[in-house]
């Protein structure tokens, strides 16, 4: 009997240390929520402006991927019933229209290459500074956001690291 | 005999009578190939001058191309075929096409990238190989061409849509793009030699 308890004791350990963690993890997020007490700005619709290149030399398709995935990633985060494109004639007509703005501060392009072979160098990374106001012009938002490739993957895909960013900002703000 | 020499007199007179209108129908027949020979040589040139000299060709197909992002309804990543046509841009992916015409694109750039050899399962496939092999073969690219397109919708939306293609498939895109009313920023590679 002894026996059997002293086996049992190596099995049920890792297994109560686990239940723990998930109780943790779980109870985290609801403390949290509790502890918040900013309420959040609602808006039914958001315009997404194309990014300022602000003199810094950025490669076109960078330009372009950063646009495209802000705007695929703010849609997936459910906030808003209208994403609006910049210069899109019906934005003017919606009455609770939030504007979000990007200007450049700094660019790296990288190399993949280099990234994969050494892990060390290579990096790519965007800094843009996230800019959101509302219809009266006053600033929701206003901070700069990083998007970065330090290890695996193509250079492009700093812009979806740095519009998941984005996205998450907006979802936490609005 | 009188009768008999007549009679070959005769014949031979059939004959020559029969070869002399052969060598006419031979003569025609070649006077006539030469002729619709020449016709249809010319006729080609002429079409060829008009065609250079009025406006470039029409039509212009690229296919395996990689839509990287901006699709709209196509999925990123996918391989769709791009046609210039008329005065738009196809963007053919299965069933689905997506227009844009040319007048609404606001730029056009082309750019060089390297893109790995290995990419997607077997890249995840080669990071299992000891001794730091997976990184060896991160070695090996090739160079491809990106195409980026930035364009209104018919509401004046921004769109953008980036493209990889393999080496020296962009400019043509681009070239006819531009002849067909699309604005670039930065000029036309083979126009840089003209100016100069």
């Amino acid at each position: 009997m002894k026996h059997h308890f002293r086996a049992a004791v190596p099995v049920c350990f890792p297994l109560v240390f686990v239940g723990l963690l998930v109780a943790v993890s779980f109870a985290g997020p609801a403390l949290a929520a509790d502890t918040s007490t900013t309420p959040k700005a609602s808006f039914s619709s958001i315009q997404i402006q194309p990014m300022d290149a602000n003199d810094i030399v950025i490669p076109p398709e960078f330009r372009v991927a950063v646009y495209e995935n802000v705007i695929s990633q703010i849609r997936k985060t459910g906030k808003f019933q209208h994403v609006y494109r910049g210069g899109d004639k019906d934005a003017a007509a919606a009455p609770d229209l939030v504007t979000l703005h990007m200007t450049a501060q700094s660019f790296k392009k990288g190399s993949q290459k280099k990234r994969e072979v050494t892990t060390v160098s290579g990096s790519s990374s965007i800094v843009l500074k996230v800019h959101i106001t509302d219809h009266a012009g006053q600033t929701l938002v206003d901070r700069d956001v990083e998007g970065k490739v330090r290890f695996f993957g193509e250079n492009l895909r700093v812009t979806y690291d740095f519009s998941k960013k984005v996205a998450a900002i907006v979802r936490d703000t609005m | 005999m009188t009768s008999i020499q007549q009679t070959i007199e005769n014949s031979s007179a059939a004959v020559s009578s029969f070869r002399v209108p052969r060598r006419g129908v031979g003569a025609r027949f070649l006077f006539l190939i030469a002729m619709g020979a020449a016709l249809t040589f010319s006729s080609v040139v002429v079409q060829g001058q008009t065609t250079d000299a009025t406006q470039p060709p029409q039509r212009l197909v690229q296919t395996d191309v990689k839509l990287v992002i901006g699709g709209d309804t196509i999925k990123n990543n996918s391989r769709v075929t791009l046609t210039v046509m008329g005065s738009s841009l196809y963007i053919a992916f299965g069933k689905t096409a997506k227009q844009v015409d040319c007048s609404s694109i606001l730029d056009i750039s082309t750019n060089e990238d390297s893109r790995q050899d290995i990419t997607g399962a077997a890249k995840l496939a080669t990071m299992a190989i000891p001794y730091g092999g997976g990184r060896v073969l991160s070695l090996f690219s090739h160079s491809v061409d990106v195409l980026t397109l930035e364009y209104t919708d018919a509401n004046g939306g921004y769109h953008g849509a980036v493209f990889v293609l393999d080496k020296g498939q962009a400019a043509p895109i681009k070239k006819q793009l531009v002849a067909m009313g699309a604005k670039a920023s930065a000029p036309l590679e083979e126009a840089a030699p003209a100016n100069k």
